[in-house]
């Protein structure tokens, strides 16, 4: 007997008439409506479903056999495997994007292949799954009419394309535009916010420029179903140039001010690792069932726990080090860490419709364990944020916490200090304690070797 | 009458159920992207053809070199 009642449907899941994901008792499922029954039919005996699952370009899923109160105008329910975490495209680096761009492109080549078309490119629909990025949605998929151009084209560029450029030759930053445009950047913005160099590439000129314009030309004017006919070449011949144009795209951290960082760091080898070890020792005591790194830099801490095929999240505020990070992931093959983007002084969100669509970090957490090394004085100096905020944000994101005190006298945090009058009398190794002692036990403590830096273990109080 | 009625009922919910409409893009695809899409597509095709020709080209010698 399943309990119906306890059914909640997730906030994302509401524009696609063919069905939507709703939760219950913690599992995830994804309901598909008549209206659908053909195209997943399609989908799943013509081979393509098949072929996307071996190329480990869609989630897999297995029919499941539960009961809902939606009553005729539901044909399947479906259980999707599970995504560890979900991530969005505005805390992804350039390249993370970039792959899902092409991942995108590579599926709506392999439809078309098996007479269907995706129906959608949201960039909401591609997570990354052991490191790689996955298409999340089953339902993106519709028959293929001849003749017809791709219905996300526009969705595409928006998504992807526009974004990429944008970070490509305008600024890396500019991701975060994603942000704000929930269904991705409008192309008349893109078009205004780039370097004229830009309309002097044919593909550049045409996907964006020229888009931006005949999407002005054309605003509130239908087009004739007779007029919008094209042949099959010329679709994959758009795909093809999408494609190379994406794969074209670069972006190296090098020559930025975050580029010199990571080798500037007052830390000796022996500092180094006995901050290795303390943390290693810490993830053997907890067992954590995942780790986020809170001010990961390029993962090296992070991969402690990566390594030990623990779920892990490398978040950092810098787009070359999460760049970097990812870049070496991909090298590596690493399936157990994500590094993503993050200003922890201004974290992701809830927004959408309703405030609901995309979840805050908050909302996706609370995590196992956090890491915060080298990070406090950033948050308590550079942000102003008094300790015993910093201590209640922590305990409502972990349960353990592994963190780092970096005393006043540190050079990192004189550097800090250097450009500002000092109005933080409070920030003492004491005070410190004695604020996180307000949500949290010390477990465990130790001063860093050739350093004046402490680390702690800390468990939440209950 | 009743009876008769709910033979309609049932008639309509199995045409629904055996045929069911199609599902039609829930999202906007843009009057303008569409015509930019047909015209890039008129430009695109031929380039496109000869790229593939030229690819098929090249792993035929490749093949022949590598034996």
């Amino acid at each position: 007997m399943t309990n119906k009642n306890s059914d909640s449907r997730i906030p994302s899941s509401f524009r696609d008439p063919s069905g939507y994901l709703f939760q219950r008792d913690g599992i995830i499922y994804r309901q598909i409506n008549q209206v659908y029954r053909e195209n997943y039919e399609h989908l799943m005996t013509s081979g393509l479903y098949d072929t996307l699952v071996k190329n480990d370009l869609v989630v897999t899923h297995v029919e499941s056999g539960i009961q809902t109160e939606a009553g005729n105008n539901v044909y399947k329910i479906i259980k999707p495997e599970k995504v560890p975490f979900i991530s969005y495209p505005y805390e992804w680096c350039f390249s993370q994007l970039k792959h899902a761009a092409l991942v995108t492109l590579q599926i709506q080549k392999t439809a078309l292949n098996f007479g269907m078309s995706l129906k959608d490119s949201s960039a909401y629909n591609i997570q990354f799954r052991k490191g790689k990025p996955v298409l999340i949605d089953t339902l993106s998929f519709e028959k293929y009419r001849v003749g017809e151009p791709w219905v996300a084209y526009k969705q595409f560029c928006q998504h992807f394309l526009g974004p990429l450029v944008l970070m490509s030759y305008t600024d890396v930053r500019l991701n975060q535009l994603l942000r704000i445009y929930i269904d991705g950047v409008p192309m008349d913005l893109a078009s205004t916010l780039l370097p004229f160099k830009t309309r002097l590439n044919f593909s550049l000129l045409s996907n964006i420029h020229l888009h931006a314009a005949t999407q002005m030309k054309y605003e509130d004017k239908p087009v004739k179903p007779a007029d919008k006919k094209m042949s099959n070449t010329g679709l994959l011949a758009i795909i093809d140039n999408l494609e190379s144009t994406v794969q074209k795209l670069q972006w190296k951290p090098q020559g930025t001010e975050w580029g010199e960082y990571y080798s500037d760091t007052n830390y000796t080898q022996e500092a180094v690792n006995h901050k290795k070890h303390f943390v290693t020792e810490c993830l053997e005591q907890i067992k954590p069932e995942n780790v986020w790194d809170v001010g990961a830099n390029t993962g090296y801490y992070s991969r402690l726990a990566g390594n030990k095929s623990i779920p892990t999240i490398a978040f950092d505020i810098d787009p070359a080090a999460v760049e970097k990070n990812y870049l070496t992931c991909v090298k590596n093959k690493e399936e157990h860490l994500l590094p993503l983007l993050l200003d922890l002084t201004n974290p992701s969100p809830c927004i959408g419709w309703e405030n609901k669509e995309r979840m805050s970090i908050t909302q996706r957490g609370p995590a196992d364990t956090i890491f915060a090394l080298a990070l406090i004085h950033h948050l308590a100096i550079s942000n102003n944020v008094p300790l015993i905020k910093i201590a209640g944000f922590f305990s409502k994101l972990c349960d353990y916490l592994i963190i780092e005190f970096v005393p006043k006298s540190d050079s990192q945090v004189q550097r800090l200090l250097a450009t500002r009058e000092d109005i933080f009398p409070d920030y003492t190794q004491p005070a410190f304690e004695n604020d996180f002692k307000e949500y949290f036990n010390i477990k465990q403590f130790a001063k860093v070797k050739d350093s004046e830096r402490i680390l702690y273990l800390m468990k939440r109080k209950v | 009458m009743f009876n008769k009625k709910r033979t309609r009922l049932a008639i309509l919910i199995l045409v629904l159920v055996a045929f069911p409409q199609p599902a039609y893009a829930y999202i906007d695809p843009g009057t303008g992207s569409y015509v930019l899409q047909i015209i890039l597509a008129g430009i695109l095709a031929v380039p496109f053809v000869l790229k593939r020709y030229w690819i098929k080209i090249k792993s035929i010698f490749k093949g022949s070199s590598s034996k």
